[in-house]
């Protein structure tokens, strides 16, 4: 039987061929990924793709995260403020409810509860990255300004909109109450409870039941209160959760594009093998043929 | 009863044809490492016999001919196989250059889309805050530049192929020509009787590396062959060769045409097939899925900004340019139609406070808004098409390789040379020129014999 008289050209392929496996190899290893180009794995590649945009997304609600509670947390504290200038103020009309004060004593505790009104106003026009927190959506306006014309003492400039951010695939956080809900909510009106109060104990009548409307504003301010609370407690869970599913993701990614260098490792150890093999061959052929021979 | 001088005739002719068979022993060590050369062997036939009643005598020796070595089906077999080895090659590595622009960088389409997405979930916690409104705006301009720099260097890449396809067009033009002059150089000798082996080893490796180039069909007919394309017009026939054109057609791009008539769709391989495949189809297929990205992108922003209200209560206009209406050439053209950042129209109820407009922009990363699929998604789709077709033409290319290799090992191990073989022959030849002398030499003496019968 003849055979091919020169396997030199295979041996070049087979050369080749292991030059291509360790270049492959390098390469993972000095990437530490398997899908370096969409071919090396065109699945992998394009579920790669999504991983990426998923990690990029999650990464940025963490980021949304964390704008939206700085302002969730200082309406929070502003509301606790609120609360307090309110218990103050209930205390004042208590004590001017008290018969026996006179009417110059009722107009200090008038003017009290007037500083407490001008604190409140300042509360209720709380900014936060040059934003008026209670103003609803018209976040440019002054919420409250003083107007001793209005019956509530106080006009109500923003509106009645509220926002809410996305933080999660299927999570939206309602980041805001106007002051509209708030402050002026029909019935629980709390400026206008402070202006009453602030009438009564300038005209010496209807103290109590001004205490009565405020006591009960700073009941209705307390529930509202727990919006913020809940948020708080809402964006503390879903950070959790944006955190364990970031470090999924990077668990997922790695397994569909990571090179497992032990793999790797040995392969390029068996190419080099068979890449020295092949070499070795080829110098052992050596070229001897029959002429070598004849004399 | 034979003559002391026919036997030296006889023994002549040994000496003869050993001699011309050691010449072809020479020919073929001379061309152990000529591509595409075929063994030569000597054809050594006993020559006529002379009757010299009642007796036959042969007459020696004749060096009929030289043939060379060869299996016209396998050689058709290496061509066919060379034809899809050039295809695949030339596939595979434009497809290779394409995939590039997909691999994932901090600049690749996917990750301008996530973080397009991104800035805007940032503005939606601070709507009326300057510097992320601009943050959209450069993200927005990212997006779009990486979607005009992708779908530019695949056009640029079009281009280049077709710069290739328009010279191997004029490499093919030339190889028809030194073939059908092989022909007429084949024609002549083989109509006098002569051995055309060289010739007819050429015009293999001429048609090996036509093969690589074109998709063409040999047939062979007397003392010559007829090449045509895949759809039978004729490229040789006989020692006339038909020159392809290429014209340049309404896209730029140049179309191959063979006597006139337009072949460019019926060349399926060799590189030019291969590279016809990558600049027709594979890549316009994906610049068309880029232009259904941007244009569906564009498109559906612009639809949210339009239902929305900028930082000045005024209702929304386009953030991206309009796509043209047919969406070609959407990716290479798309841009960001506003430079103020007061004009994204995050507000849902025209106050700047609002952010309920943004929140509908930023849903438009899990809507179905191309082709029934979110934005990453169709990308994804577009790299596993990108992937995959490469890969396909890698691997493709490959198994033609192997079988290509088995190939020519078989046609190597026809018609290559061996010089183990060839130093054999050689020592035959050799043994049977001394012999022939030897005899001659005898018969000499036998002369000398009789000569000196005559003196004494």
């Amino acid at each position: 039987m003849r055979v091919n008289p020169n396997p030199l050209p295979d041996t070049l392929v087979a050369l080749a061929q292991t030059q291509q496996q360790i270049n492959t190899d390098l390469q993972q290893i000095a990437s530490g990924q398997s899908v370096n180009v969409p071919s090396d794995n065109p699945a992998a590649a394009a579920e790669l793709i999504q991983n990426s945009g998923q990690t990029s997304e999650a990464d940025q609600f963490l980021r949304s995260a964390g704008s939206v509670q700085g302002e969730i947390q200082n309406a929070d504290s502003t509301l606790n403020s609120v609360i307090t200038s309110l218990q103050r103020a209930i205390s004042l009309g208590v004590e001017g409810a008290n018969g026996t004060l006179n009417s110059s004593d009722r107009a200090a505790l008038a003017t009290e509860v007037t500083g407490i009104q001008a604190q409140l106003i300042s509360l209720a026009n709380l900014t936060y990255q040059g934003n008026y927190v209670f103003a609803g959506t018209a976040t440019q306006t002054t919420p409250y300004v003083l107007n001793p014309s209005s019956p509530s003492g106080v006009t109500y400039q923003g509106n009645t909109g509220v926002n809410s951010v996305t933080l999660g695939n299927h999570f939206t956080l309602q980041t805001n109450v106007p002051g509209s809900k708030l402050f002026s909510a029909p019935g629980n009106d709390m400026f206008q409870s402070i202006q009453d109060l602030i009438t009564g104990l300038q005209s010496g009548t209807g103290i109590s039941t001004a205490v009565n409307e405020v006591s009960s504003a700073y009941g209705y301010i307390d529930e509202q209160r727990v919006f913020y609370g809940n948020a708080v407690n809402q964006l503390n869970a879903q950070q959790t959760y944006l955190n364990s599913e970031t470090t999924q993701l990077a668990q997922q990614q790695n397994k569909l594009g990571g090179a497992d260098l032990t793999v790797v490792i040995s392969n390029l150890t068996n190419a080099e093998t068979a890449r020295q093999a092949a070499l070795a061959a080829v110098g052992q052929t050596a070229r001897i043929n029959l002429f070598d021979f004849i004399k | 009863m034979s003559s002391l001088n026919a036997s030296l005739a006889t023994a002549l002719s040994g000496l003869i044809a050993e001699q011309g068979a050691l010449q072809t022993t020479t020919n073929n060590v001379s061309n152990v490492n000529t591509p595409g050369y075929s063994r030569q062997q000597p054809v050594l036939v006993s020559s006529d016999p002379v009757v010299v009643d009642p007796l036959t005598f042969g007459t020696g020796v004749t060096l009929q001919s030289v043939e060379s070595i060869r299996d016209p089906i396998l050689e058709s077999r290496i061509q066919q196989e060379t034809q899809g080895q050039g295809q695949f090659g030339s596939l595979a590595s434009a497809l290779q250059q394409t995939q590039v622009n997909f691999s994932s960088n901090s600049g690749d389409i996917g990750t301008s889309i996530s973080n397009f997405f991104d800035s805007i979930n940032q503005l939606s916690t601070n709507p009326a805050d300057l510097s992320l409104r601009q943050g959209v705006l450069t993200s927005a301009g990212n997006l779009a530049t990486s979607l005009n720099t992708t779908a530019n260097n695949l056009t640029q890449q079009r281009s280049n192929l077709d710069l290739s396809v328009v010279q191997t067009v004029s490499q093919i033009n030339q190889f028809t020509q030194q073939i059908a002059q092989l022909n007429g150089q084949i024609s002549t000798l083989q109509n006098v009787g002569q051995n055309a082996g060289t010739f007819i080893d050429q015009r293999t490796q001429l048609i090996d590396q036509l093969s690589s180039l074109v998709d063409v069909s040999v047939i062979p007919s007397d003392n010559t062959i007829t090449l045509t394309t895949a759809n039978g017009t004729s490229l040789v026939t006989g020692q006339q060769s038909f020159q392809l054109q290429t014209q340049a057609n309404s896209s730029g791009l140049h179309d191959i045409y063979a006597q006139g008539v337009d072949i460019t769709s019926t060349i399926a391989s060799g590189l030019v097939g291969g590279t016809l495949q990558a600049r027709d189809q594979q890549i316009p297929a994906i610049q068309s899925q880029l232009d259904s990205l941007a244009a569906g992108l564009a498109n559906s922003v612009n639809g949210v900004q339009a239902g929305g209200f900028d930082l000045n209560g005024v209702r929304g206009t386009n953030l991206f340019t309009p796509p043209p209406i047919s969406g070609v050439g959407a990716a290479a053209t798309i841009s960001v139609a506003i430079t103020d950042p007061a004009l994204i129209a995050a507000s849902s109820d025209g106050r700047a406070g609002s952010n309920g407009n943004a929140e509908a922009m930023y849903a438009l990363r899990n809507q179905a808004v191309i082709s029934g699929q979110s934005p990453t998604d169709y990308y994804s789709g577009v790299i596993f098409n990108v992937g995959n077709a490469t890969a396909n033409a890698v691997a493709e290319q490959s198994a033609s390789a192997l079988v290509l290799q088995q190939l020519n090992d078989q046609r190597a191990s026809i018609s290559g040379v061996s010089l183990d073989q060839e130093a054999a022959n050689m020592v035959q030849y050799q043994q049977a020129y001394s012999a022939s002398a030897q005899v001659i030499s005898t018969i000499n003496s036998m002369m000398q014999t009789v000569i000196n019968m005559k003196t004494s």
